[in-house]
């Protein structure tokens, strides 16, 4: 008996002393008279805004009907917010190929994960970034998605160059999808398109990440490549400065490297 | 006096049992207490830097596991978002950088899809692969919430005005976080000893005993940035184990991500405040 309640009394007085330090582990703070912290997700008044990016490009073919289809689509939704969706397998088959490509570019599938949005983009204008930025807010193009523009590289690239030809402009959304198939062969018409305003840096990054992926030497060589995507020194947020020298060195790196392809 | 004495035993064990169950669980949570904190960053223009007036809160020491999870499915038949929409993202190596892949299968019990493994030996990792929706859910049935995007980072920063609670040199970034360490995420990384999620608690506390601030899984908070923020997007903190210092760099005390309220990552989890 005696033992027993010994070992009793000695719990106790371990969680006696136990407890209390654990539940007075208080942090280090500055005290002062406080306000209750709001919740503003109580407050929000909820209603449907739409997602996409206006230096998202559209293609024509098809682009009223799908637009129309992907608008049911989310009506159909029993959410109050629009969701990631996609065109069933039957209307998709339905769909002509070129009408798959409109849909593809205009409509991601899938989600995009927490961190996509960063780092977080500024001074544009004066930056060259070494990667293209997130366009799609909370959604992305889904593995289907990814396998089309790869599976079907030759024809959408005739397609995405059709576009480019006739809008004399890069979207994100096409400067994205040049980078997925790794399509070199639009180095010119890329090139041709900047240089008309000399405006839209993130072509100038499309040009280094072509380079990058195939890893040309007088590119990896670059201080450019060690500022950008050098292991040690690179990050996904590193830009360069826009000047006249930065932008004439990508341009005759990326024209190097289309003619050695050229050559082969 | 045989009876007398297993009857003894049983007081003894139920006592113990009760005395380390209420002991671990206090000791699941720290006290912030309320005052005036200084959060965000001065270049920042999404967090920028700021004193906000908080009232003190009870914060988790650990993410929320896969165990505490299964017991909220087990009482409820909870069917989480990934379930009903089979349309998580999941991760292997070899994608392209912030690329992930759709995987019908996957699912809290499966994280990574079926053909990556289940949880079983996995319990005490933070269940991922469940949507800010799902995290209400539980939420609602332990009787806890989710810090808001300024508790969080107050409790993160520990009292320190650094980019990291440890300073401002993310070198010593492996002692306290399971983060990604390779350049790209076309080879699988086990540089730190997990891939995918590890044991909650087992890189180093901050300065007020709380585990994994940074890496393992993004933790959701509640909260907008702007008022006009869409009403689909949630915000989640912390960095996760797929966060490289080459890619998006997330895992510190200031930068605040975005994610679909109903999408579903096996990089995507949270922790809890008491209410």
């Amino acid at each position: 008996m005696k033992p027993f309640y010994l070992f009793l009394g000695l719990m106790l007085a371990l969680f006696a002393c136990a407890a209390p330090d654990a539940r007075s582990q208080n942090a280090s703070h500055k005290k002062d008279t406080a306000s209750k912290a709001t919740n503003p997700d109580e407050e929000y008044v909820f209603k449907l805004i739409p997602f996409i990016d206006k230096s998202i490009m559209e293609p024509p073919y098809g682009l009223d009907r799908l637009k129309a289809l992907i608008a049911k689509m989310e009506s159909e939704s029993t959410d109050k917010f629009i969701v990631a969706t996609q065109l069933d397998a039957k209307v998709y088959d339905s769909l002509s190929f070129n009408e798959k490509f409109t849909y593809h570019m205009i409509h991601p599938e899938s989600y995009s994960q927490n961190c996509s949005i960063l780092p977080t983009r500024t001074d544009e204008a004066n930056r060259i970034y070494g990667q293209l930025p997130h366009i799609f807010g909370e959604f992305s193009w889904s593995s289907r998605q990814y396998n089309f523009f790869k599976d079907n590289r030759d024809s959408v690239q005739q397609l995405i160059k059709s576009v480019i030809e006739k809008n004399r402009a890069v979207g994100e959304n096409f400067k994205k999808a040049i980078v997925i198939m790794n399509s070199q062969e639009l180095i010119p018409l890329l090139i041709g398109i900047y240089n008309k305003e000399k405006k839209d840096h993130y072509i100038l990054t499309a040009l280094m990440l072509l380079m990058k992926e195939n890893n040309y030497p007088e590119f990896m060589k670059s201080a450019f490549y060690r500022t950008l995507y050098d292991l040690k020194t690179g990050r996904y947020s590193a830009h360069l400065t826009y000047n006249n020298t930065n932008e004439a060195l990508i341009i005759q790196q990326a024209t190097n490297f289309y003619n050695g392809l050229q050559a082969k | 006096m045989g009876y007398r004495r297993n009857k003894e035993a049983l007081a003894l064990v139920l006592l113990l049992g009760a005395v380390t169950a209420m002991a671990q669980d206090h000791k699941k949570f720290v006290v912030v207490p309320k005052g005036i904190y200084e959060v965000g960053k001065s270049t920042s223009t999404q967090n920028p830097l700021r004193k906000v007036t908080v009232d003190s809160f009870r914060i988790a020491i650990y993410e929320t596991t896969n165990r505490e999870f299964a017991a909220f499915v087990a009482a409820t038949g909870y069917i989480t978002d990934a379930e009903k929409q089979h349309n998580a993202l999941v991760f292997e190596p070899g994608l392209d950088e912030f690329r992930w892949k759709n995987d019908s299968t996957a699912y809290w019990r499966y994280p990574n899809g079926v053909s990556r493994g289940g949880i079983n030996d996995r319990m005490n990792h933070p269940v991922t692969c469940i949507s800010y929706r799902d995290v209400q859910a539980y939420c609602t049935w332990a009787g806890v919430r989710l810090p808001t995007l300024d508790e969080w980072e107050i409790a993160c920063r520990a009292g320190t005005h650094t980019n990291y609670f440890f300073g401002n040199d993310d070198r010593s970034i492996k002692t306290y976080a399971n983060v990604w360490h390779g350049h790209d995420h076309k080879k699988a990384d086990y540089s730190d000893g997990y891939m995918y999620t590890s044991p909650v608690g087992h890189f180093k506390p901050n300065a007020w005993g709380l585990y994994d601030m940074y890496g393992n899984v993004f933790e959701f908070c509640t909260g907008k940035l702007t008022p006009s923020e869409r009403p689909s997007i949630a915000h989640a903190r912390g960095g996760s184990w797929w966060c490289s210092s080459s890619a998006c760099h997330a895992f510190n005390s200031y930068s605040i991500g975005q994610v679909h309220v109903h999408a579903s990552f096996s990089n995507q989890g949270f922790r809890v405040v008491e209410k």
